[in-house]
């Protein structure tokens, strides 16, 4: 089977995601894939997390378009879900918050006009979870992300290019997993 | 410390621009004691803060800092520039489009992994022929030293053969424990499956598996090797491994041998822990030929035409650990457990809904976005699930030595 393989779920936690801003394609045709590299060089086409959904919001005018808000121990993720993600809408539409939710999705950018820019998660599906599948998932991306903050030294060409971007603080990102891992612990 | 010092001392002395060590040492000091910078980084910062004291580009510094002629068992650390005579060993199956070639070079003391990236435009590499590789970089990956051309290498093809260790380290390993691609190994091991194959120049492809796991297998027709027999056990002598969609694989090549053995290999069904992240369409309630089983599209078998089928209900499930993906197929007793639905419920539920789709919804709400561990037969593309467990123990022990590892880091 030549050319489509599917991309892996990244883990990422809330804080690194939105202090990531760099996107790009690999490729230079329309149909090449999309990434959000992060400050820790994880290269993010698709992203597994799972966390509380806090509020959701019917933000759209004639169509229904809306935004949730899950929360990780480091911060909150932003999920926008529209026509083209019925399922999605469906649950956010429904949910009663606080809830635990997994989501499936991929990340997209959006700049201000003032210039900065705001990440948020284009969702394939959320599910309503246990709060045993959020404390996995805490786990799961703590040792991801510590495996990346330990790859920082490589020579690999997409971490140096977060380097340079983000001039990467491996501390500041240590000891937002620590801090997120406390929480097992409470 | 002591070492990056007088590493860029050195490479200022060259341009005729003499630092005080310590005012190196106080600034390296800071980031690396302070802030915790990784070392290269702190080392960068350093020279480029120097450079700019100083008015130097930084160019004409990293040009200066002088490759010598080395040979690949020379190569001790990261961030030495070396001059080496190399025969290319292999050239690997490559996806990605910013690295142009990678593969494996050798000389008369060992064999290392080399890249080739694509923006820096150098000429291709050939299997077989010999170079020397003048300004090439040695780099640390994943506990191996790599060696990665820049763009001030210089390729130059040469006609003598570099003659090349055959004592190249090649380890005794179990299949579980390969971690990395250009690592030469030895392998006990039995052939589990060997699938079709239509490509000319391979001769066998398929599946070998020890206790530890399964890899697949890659046997080339230029290299004249015995053909292997599904079921039996052999030993592999210097296999090398390489990576393809994020999965290892195992190639024989010219140095490769085979040898049958008496005693059969103890295998292990293959395992899978991840999080499911999708479930396929075709999943759900399906429908069989009765004719050959094969499910039905669109009531219609491609063998036997239209058919009235047979009810059968399966899943297959994309598990996703956040560093590959594996595609499980989940057949009806197991499928039925997961969603607490039997298949003549489910049938059932299908007939009130007038809707064969409820089934896949159904299996999609319930489980997507959770955590499983999956055992099971593997095949090229699918694992066969023999078990399928949700996993509901979060393992504190590893959670309290992270959190022991980041308090002192």
């Amino acid at each position: 089977m030549a050319g489509y393989t599917r991309e892996v779920s990244k883990r990422v936690f809330a804080q690194e995601f939105r202090n990531s801003d760099l996107s790009f394609r690999d490729g230079d045709d329309i149909y090449s894939p999309q990434y959000l590299l992060t400050p820790t060089g994880a290269k993010v086409n698709r992203l597994f997390l799972v966390g509380t959904l806090l509020e959701t919001e019917n933000i759209g005018m004639e169509n229904e378009y809306w935004r949730g808000r899950v929360a990780d121990p480091t911060g909150s993720f932003l999920i926008y879900a529209g026509q083209y993600q019925p399922d999605a809408a469906h649950i956010l539409a429904e949910c009663e918050t606080p809830a635990f939710v997994s989501v499936v999705g991929k990340p997209s950018t959006f700049t201000t006009p003032d210039g900065d820019v705001l990440t948020s998660i284009r969702p394939e599906s959320i599910n309503i979870v246990d709060e045993q599948t959020r404390d996995l998932w805490i786990l799961d991306a703590a040792l991801h992300t510590i495996k990346r903050i330990r790859s920082l030294d490589s020579n690999d060409e997409y971490i140096s290019r977060a380097k340079e971007h983000y001039n990467t603080d491996a501390k500041y990102y240590s000891n937002m997993v620590l801090e997120a891992l406390k929480i097992l612990k409470t | 410390m002591e070492r990056i010092v007088k590493e860029i001392q050195e490479s200022f002395e060259q341009l005729g621009i003499s630092i005080p060590a310590e005012q190196i040492e106080e600034r390296l000091d800071k980031l690396l004691t302070k802030f915790k910078v990784p070392e290269g980084e702190a080392r960068r910062t350093v020279i480029n803060y120097f450079s700019k004291e100083y008015g130097v580009e930084k160019d004409q510094l990293f040009k200066k800092q002088t490759a010598e002629k080395s040979h690949i068992g020379d190569i001790t650390s990261s961030g030495q520039w070396l001059n080496l005579r190399v025969k290319v060993l292999q050239l690997w199956d490559n996806t990605n489009e910013s690295i142009s070639q990678v593969g494996l070079i050798g000389d008369e003391t060992g064999s290392v992994k080399f890249i080739k990236w694509a923006r820096d435009a150098l000429p291709d590499l050939e299997e077989g022929k010999s170079y020397i590789l003048n300004n090439v970089v040695t780099n640390e990956w994943n506990g191996r030293f790599e060696i990665t051309l820049n763009k001030t290498t210089t390729i130059k093809a040469i006609s003598e053969d570099v003659v090349v260790s055959s004592s190249s380290p090649t380890a005794d390993v179990k299949i579980g424990d390969i971690s990395e691609a250009g690592q030469w190994v030895n392998i006990s091991a039995r052939v589990l499956q060997i699938w079709d194959n239509t490509n000319e120049s391979i001769s066998q492809v398929g599946l070998i598996g020890d206790e530890t796991g399964s890899v697949k297998f890659i046997k080339w027709a230029r290299d004249d090797l015995p053909d292997l027999e599904e079921g039996k056990s052999y030993r592999f002598n210097n296999l090398v491994v390489s990576e393809w969609n994020g999965r290892f694989e195992v190639g024989l090549n010219r140095t490769s041998s085979i040898e049958p053995l008496a005693e059969d290999i103890e295998i292990r069904p293959s395992s899978f822990t991840g999080a499911m992240v999708g479930i396929q369409e075709g999943s759900g309630l399906i429908k069989r030929c009765p004719e050959c089983n094969r499910a039905l599209t669109k009531g219609a078998c491609v063998e036997h035409g239209k058919v009235e089928g047979n009810y059968d209900m399966r899943i297959k499930a994309i598990l996703d650990d956040g560093n590959r993906i594996q595609d499980v197929l989940i057949g009806r007793e197991l499928s039925e457990q997961l969603i607490g639905l039997s298949l003549e419920e489910a049938i059932s539920l299908a007939a009130d809904e007038l809707d064969q789709s409820v089934v896949l919804t159904r299996m999609r709400a319930e489980l997507i976005g959770k955590y499983y561990n999956v055992e099971g037969s593997p095949t090229e593309r699918y694992l066969l699930a023999d078990t399928v467990k949700k996993v509901s123990e979060l393992d504190m022990s590893i959670v309290d030595e992270l959190i022991d590892e980041l308090e002192v880091e």
